[in-house]
């Protein structure tokens, strides 16, 4: 038996994690692709000196859409947060499956905090610009 | 005899203080700030905003670096004293503080950001990087070009738009002291807004590597009154000046018969080839060899003999072949080309 009973007790859950780990700087990449493309195909097509309107709701949406997964991702590590590095009991030397979870579920919740920053000043030029110039 | 070295005596090696050495070095790096291709010496109105946003940025930067470190310095330094009133530490000042000066400068950089409005009445200037010099035209209101090289010409506190664009390969168009940069590229038109403000004369230079001699592919950016740049646009129009005595006719046929019209467009003269820099009016530029070398009498004849060496892969031949008072009259017709 590699866990004691202690470890069982406050088990958060189990596996490797390393999707979750992934799905916010997914998002983020995502969103980057997705508002940057829109805005060359949309400002190819419409000429350079065309208004940014229609790009500015575009990627007001698609911002709506990637801070929405961000925060259900974030939700769900949140409640694993409540018992890991904050929970006082966390084993700094343990190489335990449980040790791993809380502290990849540690490390994906900050990488969501990071993503949604990271999403915000993507989405900024488009609200700051006035055409495709 | 032992060849030990009886008694090492600790010499004081260097300096003692090294605030002694910094200050004079910092004042070097500083005052290289300053002077014809400086980007902090406003010059022009598109710098000035470049050299407000460096200082902008600076300011932030240096807000961030002292938050975050304060913080990290005050954590160590003080005892302990919870998880709580250290999460608020980590979080306010490694991710909030951080978060909202990026923000404010990210904010502040986009509302720079030029709208360039194309606009009919303004000056064009179409410039082209070549392997290593500049072309240049400046286009008139009724759509005709005056063709130049190798130097700009602005009159003062009026915007001009600079459509670039490039020959092979990939060049940049930057006067820092005014404004820039800007990528040229083959097959693609940029174009650069900028309004030079203060009359005088500034470099110009390539910023991104083109080739062996991308280091010496610079210009002058001569920046007038609008009078004088009427004038001297003016007198850019005309055809080429061959001046009135016997060397420079003899010089002026020389440079036909040796083949420069092949490559050189010298209005009124030859007008065969386009491959190198307009010549029409060499004499009044004041550099050679695209901003690296003085227009001088000497320079100009080195530079006929072998470019080559003056500039590495030139695209030019020698011509050292030619007897020393060929090359002399050619000097004094180019010289008097003004
Ligand atoms: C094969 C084409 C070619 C021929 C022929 C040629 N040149 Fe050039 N020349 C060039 C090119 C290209 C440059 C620009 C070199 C550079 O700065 O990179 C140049 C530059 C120059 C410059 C400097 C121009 C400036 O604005 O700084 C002078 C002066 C000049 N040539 C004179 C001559 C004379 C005189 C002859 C004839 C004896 C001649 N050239 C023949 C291609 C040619
Ligand atoms: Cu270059």
């Amino acid at each position: 038996m590699s866990t004691d009973k202690g470890q069982v007790e406050r088990a958060t859950g189990e596996g490797t994690d390393l999707w979750r780990l992934i799905t916010a700087p997914t998002i983020w990449a995502v969103h980057f692709l997705v508002c940057y493309v829109g805005a060359a195909i949309y400002c190819e097509k419409a000429g350079r000196a065309s208004a940014l309107l229609p790009v500015t709701w575009f990627v007001a949406a698609t911002t709506a859409v990637a801070l929405l997964g961000l925060g259900l991702v974030f939700l769900s590590l949140w409640r694993v947060r409540g018992f890991s590095v904050v929970g006082g009991d966390l084993n700094y030397l343990g190489n335990t499956p449980e040790e791993r979870h809380r502290f990849l579920s540690h490390v994906s919740m900050m990488l969501c905090v990071l993503s949604a920053i990271g999403v915000v000043f993507v989405a900024m030029p488009a609200f700051m610009l006035g055409t495709c110039r | 005899m032992t060849n030990r070295p009886a008694k090492v005596r600790r010499r004081p090696s260097g300096p003692a203080r090294p605030s002694l050495v910094a200050l004079p070095i910092l004042l070097m790096i500083v005052a290289g700030c300053d002077g014809p291709q400086s980007a902090l010496s406003g010059a022009g109105r598109e710098a000035t905003d470049v050299s407000r946003l460096f200082w902008v940025m600076l300011v932030g930067g240096a807000a961030v670096w002292i938050v975050v470190m304060g913080t990290a310095i005050f954590a160590v330094l003080q005892p302990p004293r919870g998880a709580r009133v250290g999460n608020a530490f980590i979080i306010g000042g490694g991710v909030v503080f951080p978060v909202v000066v990026l923000a404010a400068l990210l904010a502040y950089g986009l509302s720079m950001l030029p709208d360039w409005a194309q606009s009919g009445t303004r000056l064009k200037v179409h410039v082209t990087g070549e392997q290593w010099w500049w072309r240049v035209a400046y286009e008139l209101p009724d759509g005709t070009l005056v063709r130049d090289a190798n130097e700009i010409h602005l009159p003062a506190g009026e915007p001009v738009e600079f459509v670039l664009t490039a020959d092979e390969v990939i060049h940049s168009f930057w006067i820092p002291a005014i404004g820039g940069k800007m990528d040229m590229i083959p097959g693609r038109t940029n174009r650069l807004v900028l309004t030079a403000e203060k009359p005088g004369t500034y470099r110009g230079v390539c910023a991104e590597y083109c080739g062996t001699s991308h280091a010496l592919m610079a210009f002058s950016a001569i920046v007038h009154e609008r009078d004088a740049f009427d004038a001297w646009l003016a007198g850019q129009a005309k055809p080429a000046v061959v001046a009135d005595s016997v060397g420079a006719r003899r010089g002026r046929d020389q440079f036909i018969a040796a083949g420069c019209g092949g490559c050189h467009m010298m209005r009124g003269v030859v007008e065969l080839g386009d491959v190198g820099p307009d010549l029409t009016h060499v004499g009044s530029r004041r550099t050679l060899g695209s901003g690296i070398l003085p227009n001088d009498r000497e320079t100009l004849e080195a530079w006929v003999r072998n470019p080559d060496h003056l500039k590495p892969d030139v695209a030019m031949p020698g011509y050292a072949m030619l007897p020393d008072a060929d090359i002399a009259a050619i000097a004094t017709f180019l010289e008097g080309a003004k």
